[in-house]
């Protein structure tokens, strides 16, 4: 490869030139399943009137009494999305309607990057980066949309508005933020800062002013220029897939193409936040390891990625679903106990209980679903 | 949603190693003390609203 730029005043300087061509070359996107490919929970979750992660991973559905909604994994054969590679997108249905949201009330799409993940900003340095963000949205309402970077550890916030200019149609929206020299975010696995497509807000969160500069935290600025309202009626959808964020200011002309990274690699990617064991066999094995009372087993689980955090752990359908086998004897899993986890390593140890009990201390034992596809663990990382 | 938390022992040495939290939906699950997991952040938050852990089994 040729090299094309030499910086000499910045060699001189120490300072990293802005240009994103060298600064990242092979880099990873910093939006993982920005495609909405990968879907551990599931492709339809409905009823829902409260924050949460539903379907398409690291997508959080942040929702206060703003109306009940459909949240699924939408999948496409045409439009412009699918033909710019995106067959899959997140898409939010309204299901019950709130027309008159309350003032404290909001309905927003959040996207939260890991503070390891968001240093190539520099932000809070004297070198900090401009963000640019693009996307695909498509929704049968038309009108100004309200995209904020939120960050949490300083309370900063900035915005950027775009415009849904025909119903029912995939368009391609290019956002521009300024760099922020203020509040250096963490380099830990804590969240760095977040991405807020608004859908739906009352009047706190509207009655101020976008800012398109980096400001202190003003909840009244959040959704200030939107006037979408999804939530608003049973008519209404959103959806949103593509989405790309980009070290500096890019146009429609300059961005860089969508980086797609294979299903494996973002499937890996995913698990660092999020791991679900079931969904494929209807004997799919979890894990395996030790009884240790009569009552309960240690499993140990293999990663693919390391966990973020230690997880938090949930058996999906533990009714007989899921069993613990020692070769002679299957008893059925009742519940999940502590969890045993060191950060970067690919083995997660959990205690599973069989109140009947049944089991022996000291056997070695396997984990498996009971004729049921769907049983499994939901190991949950996120931020 | 937490309707109600409990404290978790390890199941060999019996010493406290973790939480249950219920939702409201009825979904157990079990929480990890890390404080960098969400779940242990918003136990802590809903102790800070007043409520109680109860203790473990």
């Amino acid at each position: 490869m040729a090299l094309s730029k030499i910086d000499v005043a910045n060699m001189l300087t120490g300072l990293v030139p802005n240009d994103n061509t060298i600064r990242r070359p092979n880099a990873k996107p910093i939006i993982i399943n920005g495609d909405m490919a990968i879907a551990q929970r599931g492709t339809s979750a409905t009823g829902k009137t409260s924050s949460g992660y539903y379907t398409c991973d690291r997508i959080q559905f942040v929702a206060n009494d703003a109306g009940t909604h459909t949240v699924i994994q939408e999948t496409s054969t045409s439009g412009n999305a699918y033909i710019n590679g995106f067959a899959e997108a997140y898409r939010i249905d309204c299901t019950t309607a709130d027309a008159s949201v309350a003032a404290d009330s909001a309905l927003f799409i959040k996207y939260k990057v890991e503070g390891r993940d968001a240093q190539v900003f520099k932000k809070g340095t004297s070198n900090a980066e401009k963000f640019t963000l693009a996307f695909w949205v498509k929704s049968n309402k038309t009108g100004t949309g309200q995209v904020n970077l939120r960050d949490e550890v300083n309370t900063r916030q900035c915005s950027a508005t775009y415009t849904i200019s025909s119903a029912n149609t995939w368009e391609h929206k290019i956002c521009n933020f300024a760099a922020d020299t203020t509040g250096a975010l963490p380099s830990t696995n804590a969240e760095g800062f977040g991405i807020e497509w608004y859908l739906a807000a009352g009047s706190n969160y509207t009655s101020g002013t976008a800012p398109t500069a980096w400001e202190a935290i003003s909840n009244a600025d959040s959704a200030a220029s939107l006037n979408l309202a999804i939530s608003g009626s049973t008519d209404n959808d959103f959806s949103l897939t593509g989405v790309q964020l980009e070290v500096g200011e890019y146009s429609s002309t300059t961005l860089p193409p969508f980086q797609f990274e294979s299903f494996e690699d973002s499937l890996t990617r995913c698990h660092r936040y999020f791991l679900y064991t079931g969904g494929g066999s209807a004997y799919q094995h979890h894990g395996s390891g030790v009884e240790v009372s009569s009552t309960a087993a240690y499993m140990t689980t293999p990663l693919s990625c390391p966990f973020r955090a230690s997880p938090s752990i949930t058996a999906n359908n533990t009714s007989g679903g899921i069993v613990i086998y020692d070769g002679n004897t299957e008893s059925a899993v009742t519940s999940v106990g502590t969890t045993n986890y060191s950060p970067n390593t690919s083995l997660v140890n959990v205690a599973v209980n069989a109140s009947g009990g049944g089991i022996d201390d000291g056997n070695g034992i396997t984990v498996y679903s009971n004729a049921n596809s769907n049983a499994g663990f939901l190991f949950d990382a996120e931020l | 949603m937490i309707q109600t938390v409990k404290k978790l022992n390890n199941p060999v040495r019996n010493n406290f190693e973790g939480y249950e939290i219920t939702t409201i939906e009825g979904t157990k699950i079990s929480v990890p003390l890390d404080e960098a997991n969400k779940d242990y952040q918003a136990i802590q938050e809903w102790v800070e609203d007043g409520n109680t852990i109860q203790e473990a089994d």
